[in-house]
């Protein structure tokens, strides 16, 4: 009997909590739609993370504005494991199911241009937060990119190194994939221009932590300066590596260092690594100021590269629904077209093909933090793909 | 210089996979199962070291815990999931095992968090002059470590009662039980002792790169079976030579064939070729 009535008391309790979940439901259907890919799970699971809250912050400050012509903005958020094979379905589903007006992808290249396809068929626009591949804005004028392409970062290296550093002669160690070779594509076209010559390069691939042989092999190359492509998960190793190797050269990264994580593996290895990437520390920029307040207090740890990119593309997102006035994903495309926007990462705006313009940050760990180095801006330099 | 430099570096590599190599080949020895998930309790025990020594700045403690602990996950493990499937054909087995390495990994993750961990102040970071060469005390003491635990390991099966009884099973199962070997005990121990090697082996790795992420077992997980197979499946000492040759032969590919090949292909190249020319593995008995 007392069993019963257990029972009993459960199952009202579920149908109500249910009928309450159907509520919410009803008063969130007046909102605005806004989907994400994000890897949540698999390896790159520690990017998605960062570049989801990033996006829910910028949603969350947009709500507490008024949200976007009078609704709310709400996620809706799928899990692509960084593949291809996941981001197609996904993206299907959010035109689909969800019928989202816009969408924005907080993954790695492979499923961002995987799903690009999608969205530009379906005519809804997306927004890449740090995906680099080339190819990805090339699916046509729906998509659009707010960070820099692989090769623009290489470029803006290689003046770090061969102008403002002065080092000519340099190593170059390679991550094997889109990322990394875009990044050396970049740099090689551009080490002419700034007098530097490639005295060595060496490749490895995305899941190597040991690079004691390049080392052993660096060492007898003996470089001026070392440009190393990679993500915070390998370069923390790498650089540990290379310093107790003992060379002591400048080591120059990218936007994929761009995390206190990169400092805490590498330990005192880490100071004096220099990086281009997207967000400014020491800015003194209120929206690159409140975004890095707000995302510590939000994630419980410090803001990345990463994180700023979601941030950025969500902001790009709710801007464009804003200036648009309506739905029509038509008008949203052509509004984000056309915008001019303070973010986290800069005042950025698009090009014809959907790519970025803003300058290049450059980062240097100084006492165990991210601090400013310099800023590279250089129009000509850092002009994204037209075509 | 650079190629002693390049084949110390091999060998400390070449220890690491050797200590995860042995227990699979122990377990592939005894039972005829590919133990896949063998290589969540590497990475466990990376976790679990650099968590302990994290706590109490011991990296002693933290082997002395971690070793016995995955030890003992080793034989649950068994005991749970491979022994209710011992009467089914082997690949039903090495699908659990699969099945079973996925879900520890997830649960690294979600447990862990996907950022992976690191040591606050990493032990054996200072760098050693080995004949003029400058390794980390970590690289140093991995390859004494493999050295001493699989050689030691190597003498227990040679001189004691249980490595006699062991190396029976092997053989025999039927005429070792008839002689009184205790095989379920065997098969306990054998768990036990790689388990625990694989630990080891976790500890050394998050030493050597100060970091341990989720899916550290990945590329051991499989790497480790190309070794057991040259090594000549079930047989201690050809995995361990074939370990330490494949870590050398991949510091040495790293650097003259890194264009070409992916460091992870070379193992598989050097496996394909050795099983042309020999297809009983370098060490196997034809």
């Amino acid at each position: 009997m007392q069993e019963k009535l257990i029972r009993t008391t459960a199952f009202a309790a579920l149908l109500g909590a249910s009928a309450a979940i159907g509520l919410s439901g009803t008063v969130l259907a007046d909102s605005v739609k806004i989907g994400i890919n994000v890897p949540q799970t698999g390896f790159a699971a520690a990017d998605g993370k960062s570049a989801l809250i990033g996006a829910q912050l910028a949603a969350e400050q947009a709500n507490a504005n008024g949200g976007v012509n009078g609704k709310d903005v709400e996620l809706v958020v799928y899990d692509d494991q960084a593949s291809p094979k996941s981001a197609v379905p996904i993206a299907t589903k959010l035109v689909e199911q969800d019928e989202v007006k816009i969408a924005i992808s907080g993954s790695y290249s492979g499923a961002t241009r995987a799903a690009a396809g999608v969205f530009q068929e379906a005519g809804v626009p997306y927004i890449s937060a740090f995906a680099v591949h080339p190819e990805i804005t090339r699916s046509g004028d729906y998509v659009f990119r707010t960070s820099f392409v692989g090769e623009v970062q290489g470029r803006a290296g290689a003046k770090l190194i061969g102008e403002s550093l002065g080092k000519k002669k340099v190593t170059l160690i390679t991550l094997k994939n889109d990322f990394g070779k875009s990044l050396a594509n970049g740099f090689k076209e551009a080490a002419e221009k700034f007098g530097i010559e490639i005295v060595s390069e060496y490749e490895y691939s995305i899941k190597d932590r040991q690079f004691g042989p390049i080392v052993a092999k660096v060492k007898s190359d003996a470089p001026d300066a070392i440009y190393a492509s990679g993500y915070f998960f390998t370069a923390g190793p790498l650089v540990s590596q290379l310093r107790s190797g003992g060379i002591d050269v400048p080591v120059i990264g990218q936007e994929g260092y761009d995390s206190q994580k990169f400092i805490e593996i590498a330990g005192g290895a880490s100071e004096g690594v220099i990086i281009t990437t997207s967000l400014d520390r020491d800015s003194d920029s209120p929206e690159a100021k409140s975004f890095i307040a707000a995302f510590e207090e939000k994630a419980g740890y410090k803001a990345d590269m990463v994180a700023a990119s979601g941030h950025t593309a969500m902001k790009v997102a709710i801007a464009g629904l804003r200036k648009a006035g309506s739905d029509d994903p038509k008008a949203i495309r052509d509004a984000i077209a056309g915008l001019t926007l303070e973010a986290s990462t800069g005042t950025i705006s698009f090009n014809g093909l959907g790519e970025v313009r803003k300058d290049v940050q450059v980062q240097v760990v100084k006492d165990g933090n991210w601090h400013r180095h310099s800023i590279i801006s250089d129009p000509d330099l850092l002009a994204p793909p037209e075509k | 210089m650079l190629a002693f430099e390049l084949l110390l570096q091999g060998l400390v590599q070449g220890s690491i996979y050797a200590l995860i190599a042995v227990g699979l080949t122990l377990v592939y020895g005894l039972l005829r199962i590919l133990h896949v998930a063998h290589a969540g309790l590497f990475t466990l025990g990376g976790y679990i070291g650099v968590l302990i020594t994290n706590a109490t700045g011991s990296l002693a403690l933290a082997l002395l815990v971690a070793m016995p602990a995955m030890g003992l996950l080793g034989v649950a493990i068994y005991r749970t999931c491979y022994e209710p499937l011992l009467g089914r054909p082997p690949y039903v087995a090495l699908i659990a095992s699969i099945g079973l390495f996925i879900m520890m990994e997830e649960l690294f993750r979600l447990i862990f968090g996907p950022y992976g961990i690191s040591f606050t102040a990493p032990p054996l970071q200072n760098t050693v002059a080995v004949l003029g060469v400058n390794l980390k005390e970590a690289e140093l003491a991995t390859m004494i470590g493999g050295i001493v635990l699989i050689g030691g390991l190597a003498l227990l099966t040679l001189r004691t009662r249980i490595g006699t009884a062991s190396r029976a099973t092997v053989t025999d199962p039927k005429m070792a039980e008839a002689f009184g070997v205790n095989i379920a005990r065997i098969r306990d121990i054998n768990f036990f002792v790689g388990s625990a090697l694989a630990a080891s082996a976790g500890v050394m790795v998050a030493l050597l790169n100060n970091l341990v992420e989720p899916t550290m077992g990945s590329v051991p997980s499989y790497k480790a079976l190309a070794i057991i197979v040259l090594g000549g499946l079930g047989d201690l000492r050809g995995t361990l030579i074939a370990a330490l040759a494949l870590g050398v032969i991949e510091a040495f590919g790293t650097i003259y064939l890194g264009n070409l090949l992916d460091r992870d292909a070379i193992a598989f190249a050097f496996l394909i070729a050795v099983l042309m020319l020999r297809p009983q593995g370098l060490f196997g008995k034809g």
